[in-house]
This record gives structure tokens, C-alpha cells and sequence, in this order.
């Protein structure tokens, strides 16, 4: 009886596991549907198309012409194209690192128990919620050569009329707009990141700084050897957004200062967006415009795929 | 997977608008058999079929000529309708690229900027008949030709002057323009003006400046333009004497400095209407605008006049050279054939001398040059009445703010780019000329 009884189970058992992983593969599919379906209609087709027109020239009246590698070529021999691929890695090799420091110092800082600490992290995360064109008119009052406090406090402090930064009015890359578009963008910018390593913080088992304590570890050690390596995921997701985000910066450029004065603030997106459709409707190169963006999507991609290998050498 | 979306979205409306565009281009052709078609129907039946246009405008609450168009055409012709449909004015040019590209712009296309009639022809319909038909006097058209063919009908012609406080002037203890002004003298006079108004402050509080310059790069660039240089020439060095003037007058406080023009985001209207300058290089759209603001508010009373704009020397002050441009009306290529008998003769109706007295009416210039036009536009409550500001208005050489050209875009960007680095001397100007030049020639398209 039992040896007759014996192999039905088993069967139904491998029956109902097929169905079920049957039925787990639908559901799976039906929860990512919905996702593909926005990203394939959404990311996918229009990447696809970006590269086509990238090959085209187009004006959007009319069909696109076929024009081969023209917009790529027109695009390396242009100074325009450099001068806004320089500014952007300029931008992103300044903006990153210093936006990565000062909000890991605010997320130890404000990962201590003192009073009020639930009020200076929101005031740190306050900027990021704010409409960026209100924060572009604020920043720019305060950089103003005439009347603005940063000058002000600045010539208090004795600098030199003709030594003040010319703020939103200079090219120099030291002194100039781009270092106040930097600072803007900073300040906009590391409650969010400060947000993340908090997080990160709140991860890392309490019982290590104990026993590093035991151990006779200062700070600084215990910073090193328990907070550092502890933060590795956070940190390496804030490093890849951030470079993305660097790399992308556009919204903030354009209602601070146009990518002025001259080009001293141009970046690679803002390029895409003045070619094709920046200028009051009138001469939008799209095909040149794509050639810039593929070229852009490529950078991000290209330092991502680093950044990946980078990390997964350091895990092991 | 980030940047790509990112990069998508940017992509997006150009990847939809693409296909739009291929299903749109096969209807083409049968448009301009069907009107003939209609033409014929329409002369055999004697009561005249209603025929409803839709028409695109911006700001109707504040810019009242395209209710007023629509309506006086209504009254002319019973038949017809239009219905306006509201675009935001600071973005119109991009937005009505983007729904001619997917073929969902209204019947009657406004052109805000003549610049983009070289762009847009291919989505316009050729109303070259239209412009033959015209009285000879309208001005502007030449804005809209394209290869030999007109693609819209102007029906206001701003052209740029200069305004002065009469009040202010008088404070000063100095004449006001005679309408025999050279680029010297501008400088001179706004110079004297800021040392004589040191010790006056305005209404609100604020210190007077002999003049006032807004940041587009028109404001300088269009001179030079019209009175000194040509714009495809590729060698912008006759701008030169025109920034050294500004530089100057900048530096001496005789006018606000670009730098913080565009970092307080000071606006012309408050910078004239509020005393904060004696004079403002302006186009002639804000002569409706002042008496308007003069009557609310918010601008302050004062006497007020307007002179040509300076020039180069003497040889021009009695036809004064300026530049500007007209505001007109195209029809949109895909228009049902059934409706472009209308739509032409709504094209014809808004640059005759009707329509120019009523635009007047409510303070525009208007493209028609007809005498009386002047008159009624003059008789508006708070316009100056002197002899000096019919002049500025009724004689002069007006040439456009933007040549048609296919690299036009490109070449105001490089220029444009120039004008900010000049202006808050973050490049030397010789250097800045010298690269403007080059660029125009990698980039804009000069030979």
C-alpha cells in the first residue's frame, strides 16, 4: 500500500511546485510590467531614438536627413563642445568631492545625541526641497557685485575691492561664476546626501565602536577602521549619484546664470538644450543636439561602469 | 540606468513629435487641391458658409491686439470666426515649435520673433499672394521672406527709440534730445544727467542714473547691427566703438551694470517707470506699456517723451537709422482647405489701414504706415504730444533686428555670449570680438 501510495505525493508536490513557480514567474512579471512598460516606452524608445537622430539632421518640421558621423565630427571640431565638456568635469571634479565631505561631516555631526538635533537636520535638508528657481534669485542677490552681503562681509574682512570674487560676473574658474554655481549647488544639495549617510550611520552595529573602544581606539581610528569601512555601500551609491548628478547639472545653470558671463558656466546639458529647443524656437539643430547627449550618456555611463568595478575590488 | 532616463526625457518630445511628424507630411498635398476646390463652391453659393479659424495668442489679459484683430475681422466679415487659444508668452516660440512639429498648432500661427520664420517656413503656408496684395506702405515684410517667398503678414512694426524723462531733464537744467543725437552726445548727455542728479533720489528711494540699458544683447548689438555692421560678415569688430561707449558709461555709474541687471533681476519697466534712469534705449511696444502703467500706478507720473535712437554722425538724424522688427501672422501648413480662404483674408484684414488705426487704438505701432495711423496713436491718453516724438515714429530707416538667414540662431548665441563676457568684463573686449569672430565662422556658418 505504502509503495503504491509513495510516488503520488511526490508527483502532486512537483506538480504544485512547477505551478507555483509557474504562477510566482506571472506575478513576477506582472509586478515588473508596469515598470517596463513606462521604461521601454519612456527610456528605451526614445534612447533609440536619440541615436537615430544623432546620425540626422533635423530642425523638427519636417523629416530628418540622413547626414552620417557630421554631428559628431562638427561636435569634436567645435571649441563650444569642449568648452562645455571642460566646464561640466570641472564642475563634477570640484561639486562631487566637496559635496561628498561636508555631508558626511553633517551626518556624523548630526548623528550624535544632543539637543535639537531633529532641528538642524531639517534646516540641513531645507535647501533640497526648495523651488530652485527661489533659491537661484536668493543666491544671486547675495552674490550681487553692488549690493550683495557676501561681498559685504567679505570687504569687512579686508579684502580688496578689485581682490573680492567676481562672482556671478567672472569667467575665472577660481574667482569666477563657476565656483558660485558650485557653492549654490553644494549647499542645495548636501542635506540630501547627508540623508543618505545617516542612514548608512544608523547601520553599523553599535557593538563595534564598543569593542574599538575596549580596544583603546580614539576617534579618529574608530573613524577609520569601523565608521569608514561600515559606510562603504553608502558611500558608493552617494559617489555614483552624485558623479551622475554632476555630470548632468543643468536646472541649477540655468536660472543662476545662463551658462554666462561668455561661457564661463556652460555645460554639456545645457548645450543639448540650447541647440534644440533654447533658442525662442528658432534654429534648433536636433541632430547636434543628440550627438551631444549620446556623447553625455556615454561619459555617465562609462564612469558608472568604473565606479562599479572599483567597488567590487574593494569588497573583495 | 539613471543618466538614461534622464537623458530620455529629454529626448522624448522630439521622439514623439518625430513620428507625428512623418504621419503629418502625407496630408500635405491634397490641402492646396482642396482649396481650389472650395474657392469655386464658394463663389457658385451666394450665402457665405460660417467658417470658425482658431488663432494662437499670449498674455490675452494683458495684450489686448489679438481679441481686437479677431473681433474687427468678425465685424468686417460675419461669416468668420476665431477663437484664440493662449500660449505662455515667455516660452511661445518653443511651444509653438513643438505643436507644429506635432501638428497640433491652430489655424493662424502668431510670429513672435521674426527670427524663426527661416525655421518654420517648411510648416507654413507660402502667402506670398497674400503680401502681394498689401498696401505698399506696410513695413516688415521683407522680415518673412524667405527664398523669394512670404510666409506671414505683419501686422505691428516696433522699432526701437529712445525714451527720456522730461522731468528729469528739467531737474537737471539740461535740454532734452532734439532728434539730431549722435552716439556722442547720448553718452555725454547721460553722463551730465547722473553727475547733475547726484543729490535727487527717486520716489522710491533710489539713485538716478543718466540712462539705462537693459541686458539683451539687442540693446547694443542692434545698433551696431543696423547703423555700423553686417551680422554675417563674420568680423564684429565695428561693435568695438559701441561697447568702449557702454563700458565707459558703466564704469562712470551713468548706467546700471549688466553684472546687476541680471543678478537683481531688474526689470526696464520699473529701471524707466520708476525714475530710476532719465533715459531708456527701448523698442516702441513700451509706449503702451508706460501709458498703461502710468494710468494704473505702477509706473510714476511724469512728462515723458520719445527721440529717434542717437547715431553714428550727422549725415542720418534727418532719417534716422534704427532697427526692429514686426509682429505678424502665418497659417499653419496643415489648415483644412476649407478654411485658407478665410485664413488669407484674415492675413490681408490685420496689415490693412483699418485694422493699424484700431490696433493705434490701444497704443501699438502698427505695420500700416498710413498717415492717419500716426494721429490716432498719438491722441492716446498720457502719450507724449511734442512734434520730436511723431517724428521718432513716422521717419526713419527701420532695419531688422534679425536677418533671415539659416545660421541666424547660431550666430545671436555666439553673439549673445559675447555680449554677457563684454559686459561684465569678464573677457577684454578686443579678444571677446576677436572670438565672437572665429566662432561665427567655426559655428555660425560664415564663409
Amino acid at each position: 500500500m505504502s509503495t503504491t501510495v509513495q510516488p503520488a505525493p511526490t508527483r502532486t508536490i512537483a506538480k504544485r511546485k512547477s505551478a507555483l513557480r509557474r504562477r510566482n514567474t506571472l506575478m513576477g512579471w506582472t509586478f515588473i510590467l508596469p515598470n517596463f512598460v513606462g521604461f521601454a516606452l519612456l527610456t528605451l524608445i526614445p534612447i533609440a531614438a536619440l541615436i537615430f537622430i544623432s546620425f540626422t539632421k533635423w530642425g523638427a518640421l519636417g523629416d530628418p536627413v540622413f547626414v552620417g558621423l557630421k554631428n559628431y565630427r562638427t561636435m569634436f571640431t567645435q571649441g563650444t563642445y569642449w568648452t562645455a565638456l571642460w566646464n561640466t568635469v570641472y564642475y563634477t571634479i570640484i561639486h562631487m568631492p566637496l559635496t561628498l565631505v561636508i555631508s558626511l561631516a553633517l551626518a556624523l555631526l548630526l548623528n550624535q545625541k544632543m539637543r535639537g538635533v531633529a532641528f538642524f537636520r531639517t534646516a540641513a535638508f531645507f535647501p533640497y526641497i526648495t523651488s530652485i528657481v527661489a533659491i537661484a534669485v536668493v543666491w544671486n542677490l547675495l552674490f550681487s557685485p553692488e549690493y550683495g552681503p557676501i561681498d559685504q562681509m567679505l570687504s569687512w574682512l579686508g579684502v580688496s575691492a578689485e581682490n573680492l570674487p567676481r562672482w556671478t560676473t567672472g569667467a575665472s574658474p577660481i574667482t569666477g561664476a563657476m565656483p558660485a554655481v558650485i557653492i549654490v549647488a553644494t549647499w542645495r544639495e548636501m542635506g540630501y546626501y547627508m540623508l543618505l549617510f545617516l542612514a548608512g550611520l544608523q547601520t553599523i552595529p553599535p557593538e563595534l565602536y564598543e569593542a574599538a573602544r575596549m580596544d583603546g581606539a580614539n576617534s579618529w581610528q574608530r573613524f577609520w577602521n569601523v565608521t569608514w569601512p561600515g559606510l562603504r555601500p553608502t558611500t558608493f551609491f552617494v559617489t555614483v549619484m552624485l558623479t551622475i548628478g554632476s555630470f548632468k547639472v543643468f536646472d541649477l545653470i540655468l536660472v543662476m546664470t545662463e551658462g554666462g558671463p561668455g561661457q564661463a558656466t556652460l555645460v554639456l546639458s545645457q548645450l543639448i538644450y540650447r541647440t534644440a529647443i533654447g533658442t525662442s524656437g528658432a534654429g534648433g539643430d536636433f541632430g547636434f543636439s543628440s550627438a551631444v547627449a549620446v556623447s553625455l550618456f556615454l561619459i555617465c555611463l562609462t564612469i558608472t561602469i568604473i565606479q562599479f568595478l572599483v567597488n567590487r575590488r574593494a569588497e573583495k | 540606468m539613471k543618466a538614461g532616463k534622464s537623458l530620455a526625457i529629454l529626448t522624448m518630445a522630439g521622439a514623439l513629435a518625430l513620428g507625428m511628424a512623418g504621419c503629418g507630411t502625407s496630408s500635405g498635398d491634397p490641402t492646396g487641391a482642396g482649396s481650389t476646390a472650395e474657392t469655386t463652391a464658394a463663389e457658385t453659393t451666394a450665402a457665405p458658409t460660417p467658417v470658425t479659424l482658431t488663432m494662437a495668442g499670449w498674455s490675452l489679459d494683458t495684450t489686448p491686439e489679438f481679441k481686437l484683430l479677431a473681433d474687427g475681422f468678425h465685424a468686417a466679415n460675419p461669416q468668420y470666426t476665431i477663437d484664440i487659444k493662449e500660449y505662455d508668452p515667455s516660452k511661445y516660440g518653443e511651444l509653438m515649435l513643438a505643436d507644429l512639429s506635432a501638428g497640433a498648432a491652430p489655424d493662424l500661427v502668431p510670429i513672435k520673433e521674426a527670427k524663426v520664420i527661416y525655421q518654420w517656413s517648411s510648416a507654413l503656408k507660402d502667402v506670398s499672394d497674400v503680401a502681394a496684395g498689401l498696401p505698399k506702405d506696410v513695413a516688415g515684410v521683407d522680415a518673412y521672406t524667405v527664398d523669394g517667398k512670404v510666409y506671414a503678414s505683419p501686422y505691428r512694426m516696433d522699432s526701437w527709440i529712445l525714451f527720456y524723462n522730461t522731468d528729469l531733464f528739467a531737474k537737471a537744467g539740461i535740454p532734452v534730445p532734439d532728434g539730431k543725437w549722435t552716439w556722442e552726445q547720448y553718452a555725454a548727455t547721460a553722463k551730465e544727467l547722473t553727475t547733475k542728479l547726484a543729490a535727487e533720489k527717486s520716489p522710491d528711494d533710489q539713485a538716478i542714473k543718466g540712462t539705462y540699458e537693459h541686458s539683451w544683447q539687442s540693446t547694443l548689438q542692434g545698433f551696431a547691427n543696423a547703423q555700423a555692421g553686417d551680422i554675417f560678415s563674420g568680423d564684429y569688430s565695428y561693435m568695438k566703438p559701441y561697447y568702449e561707449r557702454v563700458l565707459d558709461l558703466q564704469k562712470a555709474g551713468a548706467q546700471e551694470t549688466l553684472a546687476t541687471i541680471t543678478t537683481n533681476k531688474l526689470t526696464y519697466q520699473a529701471s524707466f517707470g520708476k525714475q530710476h534712469a532719465a533715459m531708456m534705449l527701448m523698442g516702441s511696444w513700451y509706449l503702451a506699456t508706460l501709458t498703461a502703467q502710468q494710468a494704473s500706478g505702477d509706473a510714476d507720473t511724469f512728462a515723458w517723451g520719445v527721440a529717434p535712437a542717437p547715431q553714428v554722425d550727422a549725415s542720418t538724424t534727418s532719417n534716422p537709422v534704427t532697427f526692429g522688427g514686426p509682429t505678424g501672422m502665418a497659417i499653419n501648413s496643415k489648415i483644412s482647405a476649407d478654411k485658407l480662404e478665410a485664413a488669407k483674408a484674415f492675413l490681408a484684414y490685420i496689415a490693412s489701414a483699418d485694422a493699424g488705426k484700431a490696433l493705434a487704438g490701444i497704443g501699438n505701432v502698427p505695420s500700416s504706415a498710413d498717415p492717419s495711423v500716426i494721429t490716432t496713436l498719438f491722441a492716446q491718453k498720457g502719450m507724449p504730444t511734442d512734434d520730436l516724438s511723431k517724428f521718432a515714429l513716422s521717419t526713419h530707416i527701420v532695419k531688422p533686428e534679425n536677418p533671415v538667414g539659416e545660421n541666424i540662431a547660431a550666430l545671436q548665441t555666439i553673439l549673445g555670449e559675447a555680449h554677457t563676457a563684454i559686459m561684465t568684463e569678464a573677457t577684454a573686449l578686443d579678444a571677446a570680438l576677436a572670438d565672437a569672430g572665429a566662432r561665427a565662422h567655426s559655428e555660425g556658418g560664415v564663409s
